[in-house]
């Protein structure tokens, strides 16, 4: 089993240097790839100094566009397991096992980490669950899929759906969609208990004032793809 | 419709050609894209010189003011343009994004054929 984990990162250089490390240190065994979606910052040198395998965008596509390359890339080198993990820290790699192995066992095709099933750690402001539990009724809604965090950014994917992923993928705020795009291409999805941590660097790509466009947007998207 | 206002509306119809035919001159305007003008201006020119087609035109359509009817005509027109461009930048970022993915693999692998030309 080859595991590849991408890692977008978009002006990381508070935060990337440790992930990258920690991801090291826990999971020797799974390759790595750095997206850099066009930083401005010193992502790119960090990436550089670290030797770790990396794609340079350049231009910036935005978290979208930025994962959908690391799963051509996937693809291209026939990974059987691409996992996503935010270069801020909020995702701790000591899940990583958990996270893989619905996939190896041949349970699911998208396993998504949430924060919710436990409630432990991280939980971010009440603002932000109410809109994540509203998304998560819609794709119950739209497709029947119980999930629990629908924009949870921590998730491993399988061979088939890595090479569907590299064909098409949603873009600007993709992981609520990406889900519905998995039920409706037939994969299996699950979800497992994780505990995120407060970000350690950056700041969320959804702004405060850009909730509501993001709402609007998600929402208009995961109901046409039910009707594609 | 008075005689002056049909002139000063063919005459800036003409220039409306005018630059058209400017712009796909000088290539800056691709034929396929230009089709949805002409067809407009076609249709401006022909209910300009001929008002009683338009009025009847209007009529049919229930419109009680053929002015307002024109101006109606146009919005439409302009906003199926408008939409039509919508489409097309869409499209376009779709076909960018897909470039900048293809560009940013290939980087990566001459980066690592570089590194194994070093080792050997």
């Amino acid at each position: 089993m080859r595991v590849l984990v991408i890692i977008p990162s978009y002006n990381e250089e508070s935060s990337i240097r440790a992930t990258v490390n920690e991801l090291r240190e826990q999971a020797p065994d799974v390759d790595i790839l750095a997206v850099n979606d066009c930083s401005t910052d010193a992502t790119q040198d960090i990436l550089t100094e670290l030797n770790v395998k990396h794609l340079r965008l350049p231009i910036n596509l935005g978290i979208g566009g930025a994962v959908q390359a690391g799963y051509k890339f996937a693809d291209l080198n026939g990974y059987d397991v691409a996992v996503q993990l935010d270069a801020d820290g909020q995702h701790d790699p000591a899940f990583l096992k958990d996270l893989i192995a619905p996939i190896v066992a041949g349970e699911a095709d998208l396993v998504t980490g949430s924060r919710f099933i436990e409630k432990e750690g991280f939980q971010t402001s009440s603002l932000r669950r109410f809109g994540i539990k509203f998304l998560n009724g819609l794709i119950r809604l739209v497709c029947g899929v119980k999930v629990t965090d629908a924009t949870s950014g921590f998730r491993a994917v399988s061979r088939r759906l890595i090479v569907i992923y590299g064909g098409e993928y949603p873009t600007d705020y993709p992981e609520p969609e990406a889900i519905v795009m998995a039920k409706m291409h037939k994969m299996k999805i699950k979800e497992i208990p994780v505990v995120m941590r407060d970000r350690s660097g950056g700041q969320s790509s959804i702004k405060f004032l850009n909730s509501v466009y993001y709402m609007i947007k998600v929402s208009i998207a995961i109901m046409l793809r039910r009707l594609q | 419709m008075s005689l002056t206002l049909q002139i000063s509306m063919i005459v800036a119809e003409l220039v409306y050609f005018a630059m058209i035919f400017y712009f796909l001159r000088k290539k800056m305007l691709s034929i396929k894209y230009s089709l949805l003008w002409l067809v407009f201006g076609i249709v401006m020119i022909v209910f300009t010189s001929v008002p009683s087609l338009m009025w009847r035109f209007m009529w049919m359509f229930g419109v009680e003011s053929p002015m307002n009817g024109l101006f109606s005509v146009l919005l439409f027109f302009i906003l199926t343009i408008i939409m039509s461009l919508t489409a097309i930048v869409s499209r376009q970022s779709e076909r960018i994004r897909a470039l900048v993915q293809s560009q940013a693999l290939l980087e990566e692998r001459i980066r690592e054929l570089e590194v194994k030309k070093d080792e050997h």
